[in-house]
């Protein structure tokens, strides 16, 4: 008996020894002090499909870390890191792409993650038009981890795995019976003009999940959203509950002037908002760490090519030489904004990645030089008048109207800081300031001589760079009936016939690194040489980090902070344990 | 037929054919000012309907820019994908999409949510209406009362301390934009002096006090209507304050006030029954087109406070283009308006006779 007393004692003990680290690993204390404007409740739903649904309500920052994707790109180094996968790549010769899920891996409900989750998110997704399936074929299950994408034959490119390897991944104990349905169609050879497509369309639209089944280290319910903030839980079945080293997440809501007296107070540690340079040096003056990183786009001057006097290439030039750059990212956006350098039509921090330093050299910066300036307004037929003003043959003045989206404090400033120093140099341009949404309508509908909108993209290809805005405003990826810039895209450029449209389509196509550089580098020369828009500043992201709040922000300096937006780096501090509650 | 003649004994009558008393009520005041809100609130919900599809950006252009911007997709392409995920059809013609809303309306439906799929129109306006309705509605209630009050006092002691203090702060407050006041006590108590919490006054109720008929629960939802409400009343009072002085003023000048003040009537009597009620009257219009107003919010002031309420949606519907949402917050206040200016025209009959009579009609 007293054997068994003991021995039952030394497994209680055992047990206890046992429990305790265990213990330790449940719920982490401290609370993440984050914001995100998501939907208020009555329209917030927990889909990962519908308007209203996660994509709002998490955005490209948060919902990573609640539905993990199976990579996360690391800009600095060119490399995806593993998330939800543990391995990923191309496969029969470039025909395919697959990627397997990590042993272990779990939904918040306790269910394994396998592939038919993946495939089934897929299935919906091609049922909503989503971009990856202008490049798939199909998506299948190899087996019980491992999903096969099969593209059209030719079209494998990084562009295309960049869209698999971002997509989070959705439960199939949510979605399953509305993608069962889904692959119901396209097996029967539906397409989205059918009936049944936009009905199944429809039904996902209008299908809004309970519960949020999560893959990633927090979840929540309705009831944890208010009108203040939401939270964010832990959850112990992920492959990150083990890592995550705050207990909740808490999003508070709002944009910009909401957020900013919470900043100040310290209630919100850290936020992605854009906030105004006066703002930005109240945040200083209260010791609050800022942390810059690339937003991945920036302001442009965009040109109406209905304009005659604008089809010649030598006014364009002699504006961009009569602008100061640095002076207009000071006024754009303070500290946020830097002065465009290469004008490649790819992003200054990514032009020395994807073009060569051939292709870089060669590259005329359009230095801020008014001499310059003046000898091609002189070569595009141009003299001053008695009033220093700019006139042609005629007499005529070089009278535009410059109209820009009042609502964006930072492409307003820019627009009006535009044309105060081309005002000043002999031009005679006139404001105009327009909601956003009109603005945007004015350069769709090509109802305006000058416009700002943005340039670049935040993806690490030439492709998304140089899309915006040469594609993105005109023909034909416009309507017809919007004409947008007017800019004809087939033209003769040194002595070649140039389709300007096909080459930027083409650019990012291919997995072959040199002869990318190569494609890269010969649009790069020709948006560099013929300007059809003026890159006058990059924006940067300039986001307080509270150290009050938040430990363990890498210094400044670190590569993760070349990441921008959309793949922001809290999203890998958070999952890998290396931001913490301070003073924990 | 007048509220005179209506004063004649009815036993002396015979009773009245249904003709007779159709015609009495085409001609009595009531119905009138009824069938003008009715005309007005159609006419303002047709305005509405057609004035919000001409602003620029619809809901769906909204979203095709991003996703052609953020995804670089083709028109076509993210046109689709917009067309996936919206219950609305920019192609149809816009006088078809008003027959159905029409349609529908007669039917009690305000449609869904364009931008929030799934969300009927009418229980997101229920769920917030509540909100607004008490805040704004106690913040006007408040401000009224104080106000007149305030007006009424140094109106009838013009020239005095009171009068030159509360004139001088009232002129300065109502030129403050609400928004301002709102900055300036945020910053000053809750960012530099600390005296509260900023988070904790966001939101309408703490969302970890499960809602019950508990003290708890209704303390919360004061605590964080505290600051919507001092804002509006801090706003509002001063407008409220300045007209009462005025009316008051002009009331003074009156004859039967010197009559009631030779008759040695006292003070007290004086200024509540002879002053204070007829300096009101001028004022109980301006009082109904404000608890119309209620029902809209206060845009601004719920948006800084994330206050639960129909004008921060109001704001978020215009951003984002939702059309049925702005047509039912819209139709909402309308009917507010129409409905109080209604109020405001029965009671100004009823408190001043000569209004029924000047208009011929019955009350």
């Amino acid at each position: 008996m007293k054997r068994l007393l003991v021995l039952l004692l030394i497994v209680i003990l055992a047990l206890g020894v046992t429990a305790l680290p265990l213990a330790a690993q449940d719920a982490p204390q401290g609370t993440w002090l984050g914001t995100w404007p998501y939907a208020a409740p009555g329209t917030h739903n927990l889909s990962s499909f519908a308007s209203g649904g996660l994509d709002t309500n998490l955005g490209t920052v948060y919902r990573p870390i609640v539905e993990l994707t199976p990579a996360y790109y690391l800009w600095a180094s060119n490399e995806y890191v593993s998330m939800l996968a543990s391995s990923w790549g191309f496969v029969d010769d470039n025909a395919a792409y697959e990627y397997t899920i990590q042993e272990g891996a779990l939904w918040s409900d306790g269910a394994p993650i396998t592939s038919k989750d993946v495939v089934d998110t897929f299935a919906i997704g091609r049922i909503l038009g989503w971009t990856i399936w202008n490049s798939l074929e199909g998506v299948e299950a190899v087996d019980e981890m491992t999903t096969r994408f099969i593209f059209k034959e030719g079209v494998a490119s990084l562009s295309a795995e960049r869209l698999i390897l971002k997509q989070s991944v959705s439960a199939s104990a949510n979605y399953g019976d509305l993608a069962a349905q889904a692959a119901e169609l396209a097996a029967a050879g539906k397409t989205k003009d059918d009936a049944e497509w936009q009905a199944l369309s429809t039904a996902i639209g209008e299908y809004h999940p309970e519960t949020l089944i999560a893959s990633g280290p927090y979840t929540y319910t309705l009831d944890d959203v208010g009108e203040a903030f939401m939270t964010l839980h832990w959850q112990p079945n992920s492959l990150y509950s083990g890592s995550v080293r705050f207990g909740d997440l808490k999003l508070w809501s709002g944009e910009t002037e909401v957020t900013t007296p919470l900043v100040l107070s310290g209630e919100l540690a850290h936020s992605t908002n854009v906030y105004p340079p006066a703002t930005i040096e109240a945040f200083a003056a209260e010791g609050i760490r800022l942390v810059t990183t690339p937003r991945g786009y920036g302001p442009a001057v965009l040109f109406n090519y209905q304009v005659e006097a604008f089809n010649d290439v030598n006014l364009r030039k002699a504006m961009a030489h009569a602008i100061n750059r640095d002076q207009s990212a000071l006024l754009t956006n303070g500290l946020g904004a830097m002065g465009t350098v290469y004008f490649s039509g790819i992003l200054d921090s990514l032009t020395p990645q994807l073009l060569s330093e051939e292709a870089i050299a060669g590259l005329d910066r359009y230095e801020y030089d008014l001499a310059k300036a003046e000898e091609y307004m002189a070569a595009a037929g141009y003299t001053r008048n008695a009033d220093g003003k700019w006139a042609d043959a005629e007499g005529n003045l070089l009278s535009f109207e410059y109209t820009f989206p009042a609502d964006f404090a930072d492409f307003s400033a820019m627009a009006r800081d535009a044309t105060a120093q081309l005002n000043d140099f002999g031009f005679d341009i006139t404001e105009r300031a327009l909601p956003w949404q009109e603005a945007a309508q004015a350069i769709r509908e090509g109802n305006y001589e000058l416009s700002v909108w943005s340039w670049g993209a935040g993806a690490p290809f030439a492709f998304n760079s140089m899309n915006s805005p040469i594609r993105r405003w005109n023909n034909p990826v416009l309507p017809a009936e919007q004409p947008g810039m007017s800019l004809p895209l087939q033209f003769e450029w040194n002595g070649q016939q140039i389709d300007l449209n096909d080459l930027i389509l083409n650019v990012s196509a291919g997995l072959d690194p040199a002869e990318l550089t190569a494609k890269a580098d010969f649009v790069a020369e020709i948006i560099n040489d013929t300007l059809f828009f003026i890159p006058l500043n990059e924006m940067l992201s300039v986001e307080p980090v509270n150290e009050q709040s938040i430990g363990g922000a890498p210094a400044d300096g670190d590569p993760i902070y070349a990441n921008p937006s959309s793949d922001h780096f809290i999203i890998y501090l958070i999952l890998n344990g290396t931001l913490f509650p301070a003073g924990s | 037929m007048t509220a005179l003649s209506a004063s004649s004994p009815p036993a002396a009558q015979p009773a009245p054919t249904l003709r007779e008393r159709l015609r009495r009520l085409r001609r009595s005041y009531l119905f009138k000012v009824v069938i003008q809100g009715v005309i007005t609130i159609l006419a303002v919900m047709t305005l509405t309907f057609f004035m919000i599809r001409q602003m620029p950006g619809n809901p769906f252009q909204v979203r095709i820019d991003d996703l052609m911007t953020r995804q670089a997709m083709t028109y076509e392409d993210a046109y689709r994908a917009a067309a996936s995920i919206f219950n609305f059809d920019p192609d149809r013609p816009v006088i078809l999409q008003f027959s159905d809303y029409i349609g529908d309306l007669l039917q009690g439906d305000l449609g869904m949510s364009i931008t929030k799929t799934g969300t009927p129109v009418a229980e997101l306006i229920l769920r917030y209406l509540p909100w607004t309705l008490f805040s704004i509605g106690l913040s006007v209630l408040i401000s009224f009362t104080l106000g007149t009050t305030l007006g009424l006092a140094i109106g009838y002691w013009r020239g005095s301390w009171l009068d030159n203090v509360v004139t001088t702060l009232a002129s300065v407050i109502s030129g403050i934009p609400d928004y301002i006041i709102a900055l300036l006590i945020i910053l000053i108590f809750g960012v530099q002096l600390e005296w509260f919490k900023i988070g904790q006054v966001r939101g309408g109720v703490d969302p970890t006090i499960t809602p019950a008929l508990s003290l708890e629960y209704i303390g919360s939802i004061l605590q964080y209507a505290f600051m919507p409400m001092l804002i509006y009343t801090l706003s509002s009072i001063g407008a409220w304050i300045l007209a009462m002085k005025s009316s008051t003023i002009s009331t003074l000048g009156e004859d039967y006030i010197t009559v009631a003040q030779a008759r040695g009537l006292p003070q007290r009597r004086i200024l509540s029954a002879y002053v204070g009620r007829n300096a009101m009257l001028p004022l109980i219009t301006r009082l109904a087109i404000s608890i119309g107003f209620i029902m809209g919010g206060s845009v601004i002031i719920e948006e800084m406070f994330q206050y639960p309420g129909l004008g921060r949606n109001l704001y978020l519907a215009i951003t984002g283009r939702d059309y049925t949402v702005m047509q039912g917050i819209f139709l909402v206040i309308t009917v507010a308006v129409v409905a109080s200016n209604i109020l405001a025209d029965v009671a100004i009959a009823w408190l001043d006779p000569r209004v029924r009579l000047d208009k011929g009609g019955e009350a």
